[in-house]
């Protein structure tokens, strides 16, 4: 095309706008909307492990008083119930890793695997690696 | 903004790199760290020496440092794409700087306290 040639007329196209009902009128609408939540738990998490690494480089008192205060019943609820997000997360993530498993792409054609099987795979593999970190931790494995 | 559009793909593999990291790592450690340690289920597993060694090692570095801070990417695009779906669009600009400033803020962070283990 020369550098001269009239540019071609932009598409028209309708402003954004959220679906009608959106973000808690419908069950799939409220699933997503709790999955986009995962982040916010998942975050303080990882600033929570952050504190934890931060206790640890300060010495064995601030470690063993970083314990303590972990310990306490509110904290712990909030650590459950950052568990429990980011384990929705987890089985969510692993769960739709079944539709890419059965995708096409290109010329590769559709696996002969069952769906049932492409979601189990995932998710058998996060929780055989959890125990296997969870046996780290507890010093099982070394 | 015309940066955080051209760097749209390293957003995208940050996220999803993030994801994996996620699922794989992250429920097993919030359980042991944040839950079992503190109520004393996992021993002397990790009790201030051995949890120091694991955390001051080579790979205990890397492994924590990867964690934390792809998973901190992963959550911030999340958030910001999020926000975008509530339908504020006038406020893309800033959604895309608080989210991506926290994830970078906790990375530099992260590498800090990592890396004086």
């Amino acid at each position: 095309m020369s550098a001269h040639a009239p540019a071609a007329p932009k598409t028209r196209t309708a402003p954004p706008r959220p679906p009608s009902g959106f973000p808690l009128g419908f069950y799939r609408y409220r699933n997503y909307v709790l999955f986009a939540a995962t982040s916010v738990f998942m975050a303080l998490g990882c600033f929570a492990l952050l504190e934890a690494v931060y206790a640890l480089s300060r010495g064995e008192a601030a470690w063993n008083a970083w314990l303590a205060a972990m310990a306490k019943p509110h904290f712990l609820v909030l650590s459950t119930v950052i568990l429990l997000f980011t384990l929705y997360f987890a089985f969510r993530f692993g769960w739709v890793g079944r539709k890419i498993g059965a995708g096409r792409i290109g010329p590769v054609p559709r696996p002969p695997l069952p769906m049932l099987v492409l979601g189990v795979a995932p998710l058998g593999g996060f929780v055989t690696l959890w125990l296997i970190l969870l046996a780290v931790l507890a010093g099982v494995l070394r | 903004m015309k940066l955080i559009h051209k760097l749209e793909p390293l957003w995208w593999i940050l996220f999803g790199a993030g994801g994996f990291v996620a699922g794989f790592f992250l429920p097993a450690l919030l359980l042991g760290v944040l839950i079992l340690a503190p109520l004393g289920l996992l021993g002397d597993g990790l009790s201030y020496d051995r949890a120091h060694a694991l955390a001051a090692s080579l790979p205990g570095k890397v492994f924590l440092s990867a964690v934390i801070s792809l998973v901190l990417w992963h959550c911030a695009h999340h958030l910001r794409h999020f926000a975008l779906d509530l339908g504020s669009h006038s406020l893309a600009p800033l959604a895309a700087y608080v989210s991506y400033g926290l994830a970078l803020a906790g990375t530099v962070a992260t590498l800090a306290i990592v890396g004086a283990l």
